[in-house]
């Protein structure tokens, strides 16, 4: 370190010579905070550098500008961090390039882990904005409110829902959530008498034979909700193949004539068909009109989780952020995604819980 | 080299041992291998995410052990033949011309990356053989029948067709004639389905026999793992050969001996040794191998003896789940456990097998001295 400094010092004494103005004081000074910075260190740490150093000078102030310049752009325009969801990453994306349209210079940093990478980002601070597909789990905000003495701040921003798809030349249309729990488990917690293995049981012709079963792996928060949902908290068989993402598991019952598996509802295709779910009147289908009224079985909300004090107000660029996401354009891309967009009524209850303007009445 | 070969294994082992700690582990390690389900019958199921909310845990590696050994099993009766007969045939029959260019084409097999192999094998070759099962085993039994009427047929050959088609040259003619096999069977497939299967085999199958057909199975797997180590092994097998030396074969074909009876006889008992560590590197690789299998399986964790079932490995449980596993938690550590079996299996098969060869190599080196 004390190399490091000489060397500093050195490019102090260079650069401060009364002949330039002050703009090389603050030069200078973007030096000393960016010799932080890994790429600085190298130079600055070897000795060959403390002794040439008034001939690297010009190298130097070009390569310190370029840092100055990021952290100027840090501090007047910001950037947005953004840590969790993998179910919501290209709603995400397409977010942060609108975001960028309106505000030019801010970028939009995303890391998608899943949900469950969210809220020890948001008690560490390392993000302001934790896009989950799924409400926090008691432990989790419990840790936040621990950190932060106040509860995280959840904002619902679509709806989203698993889908349970056939082949799209099975003529299966309706499923209880008896029959579902017993073609997917073999717990049987949602009162099915029996198992369900053959599509004969369903009183089908077609596709005959044994059902083959599709589904995402245990970690994931797709797999979780349903076995939480559709099977009662059971267990899943042991003959599920498990692809590895919901678009894989989308193409395997495209493939499969007599395959079964489940999606979230933004992954449907021309391949496969959408089953309702419930008994023979009121089977439903996962329609925009269902999922809004909550009518749905598989329904979720996606949030995105802010670090908002109880009295205070999120920073300019968050709140910036969450106006255009529960603004008709940002929900237009919900929809164009294939996710349902928020009721009016919903949007204006999250506009209003987070002090933003309301909308015009003539709205989406 | 040793040294970071020793230090992933202290490094497992360190992050395994709290597992077997009085205390270490939430759940009773019995759960490791079997659980009791209602009735009280053991039951082998993996489920390592559930290990500490579940009333009864159950992690039993068990069915991926089945898994990794079954889908390394028919990786080897596919592989085998084929790269011992190719070993065989290369090394006494073919030309040298032709041999110096059959080399790189196989070390380009071997650099085929597994991931292109799993996709090929999972999303295109598996779901056409469940769509077209009739003319799968219709190639399946026909061509290797054929191969076999074909070289006893050979011998019958008019002596002026035999100079033309010369064993030597049997790789380029051959290919011809095969392409013209598959065509003819795949076209007599949908005639005998009609006759006998009611036009869907794969409903006949599952009916008569309960064998219920998926699109990802262990044949599957089997057949593209196959082509994965059939390169490895057939350098091996054909190194083995090829250093026999050649006086042997030189001399039983002095004493009236024919090529083949030189194979079988002379060399083959000879290079044995090499063979066999041959097959053993390649079953070495199909046991660690994870994308063919991660892709082309299904990964359902399943103990069943139908080669038409999915499966789950070892590796490509650990490709998926130790990702999202919490570090220092019972289900990373019990993947680190499964990746420590890996561990030792491989290395033990691949120890064993250089130990062979080198002794082998020894032998021949002696020989050569004595004479």
């Amino acid at each position: 370190m004390s190399r490091l400094s000489r060397c500093i010092g050195a490019l102090k004494r260079t650069l401060l010579s009364p002949s330039r103005g002050p703009r090389t004081l603050s030069i200078a000074e973007s030096i000393a905070a960016a010799s932080e910075a890994p790429g600085a260190l190298s130079i600055a740490g070897s000795s060959v550098a403390s002794r040439v150093a008034p001939r690297l000078v010009s190298g130097l102030v070009l390569s310190s500008m370029l840092v100055s310049a990021k952290v100027a752009a840090h501090d007047v325009a910001g950037s947005l961090d953004a840590i969790g969801s993998d179910t919501m990453a290209e709603l995400m994306l397409r977010w942060g390039e609108q975001f960028e349209e309106q505000r030019p210079g801010v970028r939009l940093q995303l890391q998608v882990a899943g949900s469950a990478s969210a809220p020890p980002a948001l008690i560490a601070g390392t993000t302001l904005l934790g896009p989950m597909s799924r409400p926090m789990q008691e432990d989790e905000s419990a840790a936040f409110i621990e950190r932060h003495g106040y509860a995280p701040t959840p904002v619902v921003v679509g709806k989203d829902a698993l889908v349970v798809v056939v082949n799209r030349h099975n003529p299966l249309s309706r499923l209880s959530r008896a029959e579902l729990d017993a073609i997917f488990s073999d717990t049987l917690a949602c009162g099915a008498s029996e198992s369900i293995e053959r599509w004969q049981q369903l009183g089908l012709e077609r596709p005959g034979g044994t059902i083959h079963l599709y589904g995402r792996n245990a970690v994931s928060g797709t797999h979780g909700l349903f076995r939480r949902r559709a099977l009662c908290d059971g267990e899943f068989k042991v003959s599920v193949m498990v692809s590895a993402g919901s678009a894989a598991v989308v193409a395997a019952v495209g493939d499969d004539p007599a395959g079964i598996g489940y999606a979230g509802l933004n992954h449907l295709n021309a391949d496969v068909k959408a089953v309702a779910i419930g008994n023979a009147e009121d089977g439903i289908l996962p329609r925009r009109q269902s999922l809004r009224s909550g009518g749905y079985p598989l329904s979720r909300d996606l949030l995105i989780y802010v670090n908002r004090p109880p009295e205070g107000e999120l920073p300019d660029v968050e709140r910036a952020f969450l106006d255009m996401v529960l603004s008709p354009s940002g929900q237009r891309v919900v929809k164009e995604l294939g996710f349902v967009a928020l009721p009016p009524s919903v949007l204006a209850a999250q506009r209003h819980a987070l002090g933003l303007a309301e909308l015009p009445r003539d709205g989406p | 080299m040793l040294l970071a070969v020793v230090a992933i294994a202290v490094f497992l082992l360190v992050e395994v041992l709290p597992l077997f700690w009085p205390d270490g582990a939430s759940f009773p390690l019995e759960a490791l291998w079997s659980s009791p389900d209602v009735s009280g019958e053991p039951e082998y199921r993996w489920l390592p995410h559930r290990l500490d909310d579940a009333a009864v845990p159950q992690a039993s590696l068990a069915p991926l052990l089945w898994g990794t050994l079954e889908a390394a099993a028919w990786a080897l009766v596919v592989a085998i033949p084929l790269a011992l007969g190719a070993a065989a045939h290369s090394s006494l029959y073919m030309s040298p011309g032709l041999r110096a260019r059959l080399k790189p084409t196989l070390e380009l097999m071997e650099a085929m990356p597994s991931v292109v192999l799993g996709f090929i094998a999972g999303l295109a070759l598996g779901p056409w053989v469940e769509r077209h099962l009739a003319q799968s085993l219709s190639i399946v039994v026909v061509l290797p029948a054929a191969v076999v009427l074909l070289a006893l047929g050979y011998r019958w050959l008019p002596d002026r067709l035999k100079a033309a088609l010369t064993l030597r040259w049997a790789a380029l003619w051959l290919i011809p004639c095969l392409l013209l096999l598959v065509w003819l069977a795949m076209s007599v497939a949908p005639m005998w389905e009609g006759w006998w299967f009611d036009g869907d085999l794969r409903l006949w199958v599952e009916e008569s026999w309960g064998l219920d057909v998926q699109a990802r199975n262990a044949l599957i797997v089997g057949l593209a793992m196959g082509f994965a180590v059939i390169p490895g092994i057939y350098a091996l097998a054909e190194d083995a050969l090829s250093d026999v030396p050649r006086e042997l074969a030189e001399g039983a074909q002095a004493m009236g001996a024919t090529r083949w009876q030189t194979l079988t006889r002379v060399m083959l008992p000879v290079a044995l040794p090499g063979v066999f560590s041959a097959i053993m590197i390649g079953a070495g690789r199909a046991v660690g191998e994870t994308m063919i299998v991660l892709m082309a399986s299904g990964n359902s964790a399943l103990m069943t003896a139908s080669p038409l079932d999915g499966l789950r490995s070892l590796a490509s449980s650990i490709a998926i789940e130790l990702p999202e596993a919490a570090p220092g938690g019972s289900h990373y550590r019990l993947l680190l456990l499964a990746a420590l079996a890996l561990f030792a299996f491989t290395f033990l098969v691949n120890t064993l097998a250089e130990v062979v060869r080198a002794r082998l190599k020894r032998r021949f080196t002696r020989r050569k001295g004595d004479a």
